[in-house]
């Protein structure tokens, strides 16, 4: 493998000019904005995939506290009718695409190759462009607020509703355009996790030895894989409705609106497993280490995730009970949706199991875990109770749903997420958040999220429907209403905590002045081998790994009786991050021009064409300078000449178009 | 689906399992060292044996198959939907002229084969000309898709005429790009080669390039048998 | 064993703990609460199965505070003394898989039971409603004699029944998805145009049972109401007959308010939109109409020019009177007193009652500015709801003295 590759390198390796375009020359450092706006690196990839979620993160709480301001009293009138739909519409969607998923990403980014013990991801320059790709799609879809008002048909956007008949104003356009972008970006985000889960893990580094994080993130990543691709076939139908006047959901010319129930669900329900599977692996990973014991049940623990990974493609129409299909499909959806609880359950009781017998050490992550745990488990109760279809029929579209999918996604994938933020926070930027702010971040936002969350239960049982603007006093409303508002704002003050944290933690350690320990939980898999922060190159050498959690056997040992001593201190096991010899993927401009150019599509075909015609330029010319630049600068050298074959590079490209160049990074 | 489902139970390779073997070796002794001890393993080879780009080709494709298959549903649920009016795709089939064009895109599997067992032995002028025959023949089908689209509207279907006309517009019409952007590719890299950027060491860009359009005849022939046989 | 017996105690005390704390007095659209056969049979299945998941919650929730609590790390030593390191056991995983699965199983058999329960025919000779959803207000037309055409009485946001029987509904819409869920008489069923969705109702006892739209549906979703009114068999039957009588136009030469007011509604867009038997048949015609759902977007009272309206149709103003709510239910027609509620449908027959429990006020402001009473999309290019007509205050009283003569 040559230093100079692409299509269009030369195949005699001689160098093909660090600005081939002419427009600006090949990005070079790592400092500075620039470096991380030309960054092919998987981990500053993932950490702005986080960082560009904290952001929406801020948009859709604000959203929340809105409705929760609007529902604290009966017969609100902080928002109108209108204003309510569009934001509570765009409060789903941010929350999904543009905070779990991308959290999910930025978690699997930073974590998949480093628990390989890979160097970068299979396709780094595609990384780059499915992160920029996704801020594209948040933009595009947030841009609406300024330009004519917010999506107002719900996340689910159920047709005919969604027509420009009963839509007229662009909400829906902004929504359909904006995740049909960022679903590029999930889906050659997955292309390239799964690739590189497939092809780079380190010598030894079987299947049955990868942690179970990285394993939830492969299950995660062919789930999007094969869902986005269903939404993306609806979304462009519902594209062609809108702006061409097709027929698709058109109710006059007879269609049939459960066809968007259907494929809206075929990809809606495996999208609930990925966004929760990220932080099953996340707690997986944590669990064990807080305990001081293995996994408990690891090969369980790998087909469950497995297992749901299946299962969650023959329950979507669980969704849909009342929408009118028949009853043996009611049957059949009811009993299958029954059965996905049974390897949820496995997870629990081998979280609860690992738990067992252990010495738990209750730091901030771990009580996250565990409060992940318990509030999933009321959120998989909540959802055993409505696969009774029949019950289903009084509780579905009420807020007993709207409880339930908090417990799951934010009792789940949310203490997940904050969990792995205080576990792998270290590894990360080289400090560590307090532990005691982070202890106190847990319990006020466990109060805040069971009085928000909680109360909401009993209101749905109550015969409070989902998605209305406002209440009548003499319902029963009233008490539990005003409780959840409460809650909202004791989560908001977590989330202050949280991010006061951050800034506090950070201040003290510029203060002390001490580096990072590479291993300061004492913890299991690969990632802990390397220096804190992670250094660019990863790894100085590929691991060479024997075992599962081969970092703690190297550690410990269990002798005659059973009794396990320690032989090696992190510290001597370590690398010491020296980048000798390793030659990375250099940085480069053209995934952000390309990325640039997605937006302008969409607002062209909603405004003027001729944004079109910009976006398209955009796209070509970054495709033209991807395809021209050879993914490792021949210009620039990490070192002494060397090439590591265990890079991840690009073994030659293919031809100039635009989808296999995406392909081949 | 298929192929990514073989892809994953591919997954065992002969690098992996002698690594497992030296592991097994290696498990009397707890200590293995520090990681920074180690060799560096050589692994110029991936874990599957397949190439990255060619695997990302494969991981590629299964996203596709479930991309026309939500397609394929819609135009099944449609296709003798006509409530508003206007003829159905099936009382306007010229299912000899089709026959045709799909026989000419199916020979194109066979160029595009040719192609690259022609690269695969060096032979770089060759493989232009069958990738060239290809990529007419590619033409060739579009051409006749454009005179059938031309052919129905004129007779009264346009896309947004009845549910009917715009699922088989929709399908058909999302084809029809597929084998498009399959054209450019390869008439890039008969650019590419012609310019001597396509040797040998790189016949895999070619057979990426064949596994992309062997993937778009497979869904036409699919296409064509549901679309137009099964009345 | 103390502590199963606990678990036995503990666990359906909090299912029945969710289910009481939502059981409120003063909860009219409260699941738990059944008034009728199909609810009752749902209600019946929610208490076991909140049961098990109490169990399930006690259990798991229980044990994870009690191991974290009892395997606590007492302090860095003891957190450093390591404990057994115990990798798993095939045993306890195969019974933690196929437990919950015999569990679950049990329960997914009673839920099957239940569906095709919900599902049953409606039996024969049950009155036969057909319930139509439109933004953002439902219409129900009922077929008399049985001939599959939904025509002899048309009427909206009040569904009347006949108390302890089992009525078959025929769910389907105009223009968007809706659902229709009165939660005391059974669970919600979609109402989705070009489908057609039986579904059964039944009250054991005369009354006034409440509900709404539950699939959202626009604008004003959190404002599309249910009124389902269940009367004893003899009133049920009176208020078939009365709702089959038409209308009488007012003679050119009348000059009493009610004929003024009559005059403004055929003079404005009034009548271009809401039918009143009788009177303005003529207006409307559903020949335009798609064969293919001519039973749901046809039938009587269906506007011609459809950028009026997209559904089509207003709601039919023939026997406004006897409706206790307007407006897709949204506001009171009859006032909400104990008085007036007393009198039931009938509660417009005598002048006095009329005078005492019309909620003028409320009839009055609607005339004046619809759009500005419940969110709509009125200015449309077509209507969605009804717009303004800026009618002056003389017109309004005139419009409210003729719609009182509508009984």
């Amino acid at each position: 493998m040559t230093a100079t590759t692409g299509p269009l390198a030369l195949s005699s390796g001689e160098d093909a000019g660090r600005n081939p375009l002419g427009v600006f020359a090949r990005p070079s450092g790592s400092s500075g904005w620039r470096g991380w706006v030309s960054t092919v690196d998987h981990k500053r990839i993932g950490i702005m995939y986080g960082a560009a979620s904290l952001l929406f993160l801020l948009v859709g709480g604000v959203e929340a506290l809105l409705i929760r301001i609007q529902l604290a009293t009966p017969n609100g009138t902080v928002l109108s009718a209108d204003a309510y739909n569009q934001i509570y519409t765009m409060h789903g969607t941010t929350m999904i695409f543009l905070v779990v998923m991308p959290l999910g990403a930025a978690f699997m980014n930073y974590l998949i190759p480093l628990q390989i013990g890979a160097r970068d991801v299979a396709f780094p320059r595609l990384n780059a462009l499915s992160f920029w790709t996704f801020v594209g799609g948040g933009i595009l879809l947030n841009s609406s607020w300024l330009l004519g008002g917010g999506a107002d048909g719900g996340w689910f956007n159920y047709a005919p509703n969604n027509g420009v008949i009963y839509s007229p104003s662009h909400g829906i356009d902004f929504w359909n355009m904006g995740l049909i972008i960022t679903g590029i970006a999930s889906l050659s985000g997955a292309i390239n996790l799964i690739v590189t889960c497939l092809n780079m893990r380190a010598p030894g580094m079987t299947f049955f030895r990868m942690p179970v994080f990285t394993w939830m993130a492969l299950v995660t990543q062919f789930l999007l894989l094969f869902a986005i691709p269903v939404l993306t076939a609806a979304q462009f139908l519902l594209l062609f409705d809108r702006l061409f006047g097709a027929r698709f959901f058109d109710v006059d010319a007879g269609a049939d609106p459960l066809l968007w129930e259907h494929l809206f669900w075929i990809f809606g329900h495996p999208e609930v497993y990925i966004m929760i599977l990220p932080s099953f692996g996340i707690i997986s990973e944590i669990i064990p280490v807080f305990s001081r014991k293995p996994l408990f049940g690891y090969p369980f623990m790998v087909f469950s995730g497995i297992a749901i990974g299946f299962m969650g493609w023959g329950v979507w129409a669980h969704h849909m009970f009342a929408s009118g299909i028949g009853p043996l499909s009611v049957a059949a959806f009811s009993i299958s949706t029954m059965f996905i609880a049974v390897p949820t359950g496995v997870k629990i009781f081998n979280w609860l199991a690992t738990m067992w017998g252990g010495r738990l050490k209750l730091s901030a992550p771990m009580l996250y875990s565990i409060g992940l745990v318990t509030m999933f488990t009321i959120g998989g109760l909540s959802g055993v109770t409505h696969a009774v279809a029949a019950s289903d029929t009084q509780q579905t579209d009420t807020y007993y749903i709207v409880a339930h999918f908090h417990y799951v996604l934010f009792g789940g994938a949310l203490f997940g997420f904050v969990g792995g933020w205080y576990f792998w926070w270290p590894k990360a930027f080289g400090y560590a958040l307090s532990d005691r702010v982070g202890k106190i971040n847990f319990w006020i936002l466990l109060v805040g999220f069971n009085l928000t969350f909680g109360p909401m239960h009993i209101l749905g049982l109550q015969g409070m429907p989902r998605r209305t603007y406002t209440y009548r006093d003499g319902y029963g409303f009233n008490l539990w209403n005003f409780v959840s508002t409460v809650g909202a704002f004791i989560i908001a003050v977590s989330f202050l905590i949280f991010f006061w944290n951050i800034l506090s933690s950070w201040r003290a350690h510029k203060k002390a002045g001490i580096k990072m320990v590479a291993d300061p939980w004492d913890a299991r898999s690969l990632e802990w081998t390397i220096q804190s922060p992670t250094p660019a190159h990863n790894f100085d050498i590929s691991p060479t790994v024997h075992r599962l959690d081969d970092f703690w056997h190297r550690k410990y040992h269990e002798n005659a009786e059973g009794k396990v001593v320690r032989i090696a201190t992190s510290v001597e096991l370590v690398q010491p991050g020296n980048p000798e010899g390793v030659h990375l993927p250099s940085p480069s401009y053209w995934p952000i021009v390309i990325s640039a150019g997605f937006p302008f599509l969409g607002w062209g075909l909603i405004f003027n064409l001729w944004l079109c015609v910009i976006g398209g330029l955009l796209i070509l010319a970054g495709i033209y300078g991807w395809i021209l630049e050879p993914s490792t600068d021949p210009g620039d050298h990490h070192g002494p000449e060397h090439h590591d074959p265990g890079e991840p590079t690009d073994e030659g490209g293919t031809a100039a178009e635009p989808e296999e160049a995406a392909l081949v990074d | 689906m298929t192929e990514t489902s073989t892809t994953e139970g591919e997954l065992a390779d002969a690098r992996t399992l002698e690594q497992e073997a030296e592991g097994r070796a290696a498990e009397a002794d707890y200590h293995l060292g520090a990681y920074h001890e180690g060799v560096d393993h050589d692994h110029t080879l991936t874990n599957t044996g397949m190439s990255n780009d060619k695997l990302a080709m494969w991981v590629f494709l299964g996203s596709e198959c479930l991309l026309f298959g939500g397609l394929i549903s819609t135009f099944l649920l449609y296709k003798h939907n006509n409530l508003a009016g206007g003829p159905t795709p099936h009382d306007l089939y010229d299912i000899k002229l089709t026959s045709i064009s799909s026989f000419v895109l199916l020979m194109s599997s066979l160029t595009m084969v040719l192609g690259v067992s022609a690269i695969q032995r060096g032979e770089e002028s060759r493989m232009r000309l069958w990738l060239m025959t290809t990529a007419v023949l590619g033409a060739t089908f579009i051409s006749g898709q454009v005179y059938e689209f031309q052919v129905f509207v004129k007779e009264g279907m346009g896309f947004t005429t009845n549910s009917a006309a715009s699922a088989f517009y929709g399908l058909t019409g999302f084809h029809g790009v597929h084998v498009t952007l399959g054209i450019v590719m390869l008439l890039s890299a008969v650019v590419l080669s012609a310019a001597g950027r396509i040797p040998q060491a790189r016949a895999e860009s070619v057979e990426i390039v064949g596994l992309y359009w062997h993937f778009v005849d497979v869904v036409w022939v699919l296409i064509f048998t549901i679309v137009y046989l099964i009345p | 064993m103390s502590v199963v017996r606990r678990i036995r105690v503990l666990g359906p005390a909090m299912g029945a703990a969710v289910l009481l704390a939502a059981c409120a007095a003063d909860a009219p659209q409260d699941t738990l609460e059944p008034e009728g056969t199909y609810a009752r049979g749902i209600d019946r299945l929610i208490d076991p199965v909140f049961a098990v998941a109490g169990v399930v919650f006690v259990v798991v929730l229980g044990g994870a505070i009690v191991i974290a609590l009892k395997y606590r790390a007492r302090d860095d030593d003891h957190y450093d003394d390591m404990p057994a390191q115990i990798h798993g056991n095939n045993t306890l995983e195969i019974g933690w898989t196929i437990l919950p699965a015999v569990i679950l199983l049990g329960i997914g058999v009673f839920s099957v039971i239940g569906i095709f329960e919900l599902y049953e025919e409606p039996p024969e000779g049950a009155v036969k409603v057909q319930v139509i959803g439109q933004q953002w207000w439902w219409e129900y037309r009922y077929d008399l004699n049985d001939d599959g055409v939904y025509d002899e009485i048309v009427t909206a946001n009040d569904l009347v029944i006949p108390a302890g029987e089992k009525v078959g509904l025929e769910i389907t819409a105009r223009d968007v998805i809706h659902s229709f869920w009165a939660p005391r008489l059974n669970g919600k069923r979609d109402a989705v145009p070009n489908r057609r969705h039986p579904w059964n109702i039944q009250a054991d006892e005369p009354g006034e049972y409440i509900g709404q739209c539950t699939e959202f549906c626009g604008l004003s979703h959190a404002e599309m109401r249910i009124k389902v009114i269940a009367l004893s068999r003899d009133q049920y039957d009176a208020w078939v007959e009365d709702q089959q009588v038409a209308a009488e136009p007012f003679a050119a030469d009348d000059m009493s308010e009610e004929a003024a007011g009559y005059r403004s509604f055929t003079g404005q867009l009034c009548a271009s939109c809401h039918l009143i038997e009788g009177v303005n048949d003529d207006n409307f015609s559903d020949d335009s109409v798609g064969e293919f759902h001519r039973d749901i977007i046809g039938g009587p009272g269906t506007i011609v020019d459809p950028t009026l309206q997209a559904s089509r149709h207003a709601p039919n103003l023939t026997h406004l009177m006897s409706r206790t709510t307007f407006a897709g239910a949204k506001f009171n027609l009859r006032r909400d007193t104990e008085e007036c509620t007393a009198l039931g449908v009938d509660w417009a027959d005598d002048p006095d009652d009329l005078d005492r429990c019309l909620d003028r006020g409320a009839l009055e402001a609607w005339l004046r500015n619809p759009p500005a009473e419940k969110a709509m999309d009125a200015d449309g290019t077509p209507r969605r709801g009804m717009p303004s007509l800026n009618l002056t205050e003389d017109q309004i009283d005139q419009l409210v003295a003729y719609l009182t003569t509508l009984k």
